[in-house]
């Protein structure tokens, strides 16, 4: 155990935009509970630098919360060439769901690729079970 | 001689599908995309017939659903994108004998698209013109390559259409409009993809219209005018051109006059049809057999004296479900504890709850009863729409003990 647990892990506010992955919707047809469901939605693709702020690493959890809700997923590098530091990406699922705000302006219509949220490195806390985040 | 059958797995209902089927069960899918192999296999673990939580006979759920729907003031009826058009039919008259509300995802997504498709305000075209005929694709906040696999290869990009025998190496340009760098804007190339700000199609659009206009263009981002120049050159030589919209735009836009404008400018310096990017496969069916019955194409509620339908925004589903107005639901191919923020849909878990679905899902784990159905286009037969608005017959592949939505939803009909 190192001096590291006893500080604050580094929080960050991003614009979250969520999208859609063929792999996770085929999980999707197979089993909404399955482990391959989990591995594939419990994702935020992230800016290599926010994750330098955030002090973690390709495959380390992270705690992604907001006024409506709070889950932990895996956080992965994007990938994308361009920075895009501020907005991280999740594939469309429960796990984005529990975080999108129920603001509508009564439009019947939320915000699911624009809203916001904090990211914080969950010291190896577990990924949020689909059961769980409820 | 092969038989084809029709791939559920998304609105393109891929209709060259061929099956080798073991015991009873789907063993092997050609031509499908790995989304609709998985699909039509069927999932591997199917929903239980429940009331309150204990295995129960499909006649006793249907009782007790029947019973629900009976005793609630303002049921909601909600799903229908994974239902034939026949099952949607029985599901409006229910909702109609029941003053229930009525609506599908349409509401959240691209209803106001197919809206302006059935009013006659945006041209449109079938997905075989666009195989045939065009030359430029517009991707506009949409990911085909992930939510729709088939479409470049079988429609828009890839294929040796009648008058596009050189297919994408000569004769098609793909273009991307997006706020990131998706898997087709990769296909799209570099010079073809226009990577603009959240929030940024709007101005985007008016941007075009100037510079098909002959206007400078600008944007409030400093958009490289150069390049928005140089597209507008592209669509306006343009033979046969398409906009295939996405949920990205669709969310984008908070009025659709900023399309509109652009395609109507389009049309005037050339020939631009539009078609919505429609994922769960019968969606637009529910809106044109809604429509057909109230002039609405979702978000309805029927009054329980006159069977009068109100319609707006009041009437949507996320709107009854955030202000709590409704106090039953039944929900039918849908899992809105996924598929809704769960701000919205967490209401559900709190009022008699009813599931129709060939798979357990998470709105099931909270109903009050659960009725596993046939799985559509494997298990039961039909018709659904296709997301260019073409009628597509269905044929059962293999038998099931299952009912059909279409068969519970008039057992329930018939029991209240």
């Amino acid at each position: 155990m190192g001096f590291g647990q006893f500080l604050a892990a580094p929080e960050i506010k991003l614009k979250i935009v969520t999208y859609r992955d063929v792999f996770q919707n085929t999980a999707q047809e197979t089993s909404r509970f399955g482990e391959d469901y989990e591995k594939l939605s419990a994702v935020i693709k992230l800016d290599p630098k926010d994750m330098v702020k955030l002090s973690i690493k390709e495959g380390e959890t992270v705690v992604v919360k907001n006024a409506f809700g709070k889950v932990v997923v895996t956080a992965q590098s994007s990938g994308h060439e361009e920075a895009h530091q501020g907005i991280a990406y999740m594939v469309n699922g429960p796990w984005s769901n529990a975080l999108v705000p129920d603001e509508t302006g009564g439009t019947g219509v939320p915000k699911f690729k624009d809203f916001e949220a904090t990211v914080q490195g969950s010291k190896g806390e577990k990924v949020t079970g689909i059961r769980d985040i409820f | 001689m092969s038989e084809y059958y029709v791939c559920t797995g998304c609105a393109l209902l891929c209709d060259d599908i061929e099956v080798d089927i073991e015991g009873n069960k789907v063993a092997t899918v050609h031509a499908a995309c790995r989304k609709g192999v998985a699909r039509m296999k069927g999932c591997s673990d199917p929903m239980e017939c429940t009331v309150d939580g204990e295995k129960a006979e499909v006649d006793t759920a249907i009782s007790k659903a029947a019973e629900i729907l009976s005793d609630a003031k303002n049921p909601l009826i909600f799903g229908h994108g994974n239902s034939s058009s026949e099952a949607q039919k029985r599901s409006i008259a229910l909702a109609k004998k029941t003053g229930a509300y009525i609506d599908d995802t349409s509401s959240f997504c691209q209803g106001p698209i197919v809206e302006a498709i059935l009013q006659d305000k945006i041209k449109t075209c079938t997905l075989d013109d666009v195989r045939h005929k065009a030359d430029v694709i517009i991707f506009w906040g949409a990911d085909p390559s992930n939510s729709h696999p088939r479409h470049l290869s079988r429609y828009s990009y890839f294929p040796r259409g009648k008058e596009r025998q050189r297919g994408w190496e000569e004769d098609r340009t793909a273009i991307t409009i997006d706020v990131r760098k998706s898997d087709t804007a990769v296909i799209s190339g570099d010079n073809r993809f226009y990577q603009i700000p959240m929030g940024g199609d709007a101005e985007f659009m008016d941007a075009l219209v100037s510079a098909l206009s002959g206007k400078v263009p600008k944007t409030s981002y400093g958009f490289d005018v150069k390049r928005i120049l140089e597209l507008s050159g592209v669509l306006k030589k343009a033979k046969f051109g398409v906009i295939c919209v996405g949920l990205g735009l669709v969310y984008s836009l908070e009025e659709l006059e900023p399309l509109f404008k652009l395609m109507n400018k389009l049309n005037e310096v050339s020939d631009f049809n539009l078609i919505p990017m429609v994922g769960q496969y019968n969606m637009r069916g529910f809106n044109h057999d809604l429509f057909e019955e109230t002039g609405y194409i979702n978000r309805v509620k029927f009054n329980p004296e006159t069977g009068e339908a109100e319609h707006g925004a009041e009437q949507s589903v996320v709107e009854a479900l955030r202000n709590r107005s409704v106090d039953a639901a039944l929900i039918i191919g849908s899992d809105p504890l996924s598929s809704l923020p769960l701000s919205v849909s967490r209401y559900l878990a709190e009022i008699p709850l009813i599931t129709i679905d060939p798979c357990q899902n998470l709105t099931a784990t909270r109903s009050t009863v659960t009725i596993p159905c046939a799985l559509g286009g494997v298990e039961a037969g039909g018709t659904a729409i296709r997301m260019d608005g073409v009628e597509i017959e269905m044929k059962k592949i293999v038998d099931t003990d299952k009912l059909s939505d279409e068969e519970i939803l008039t057992r329930i009909t018939e029991a209240i």
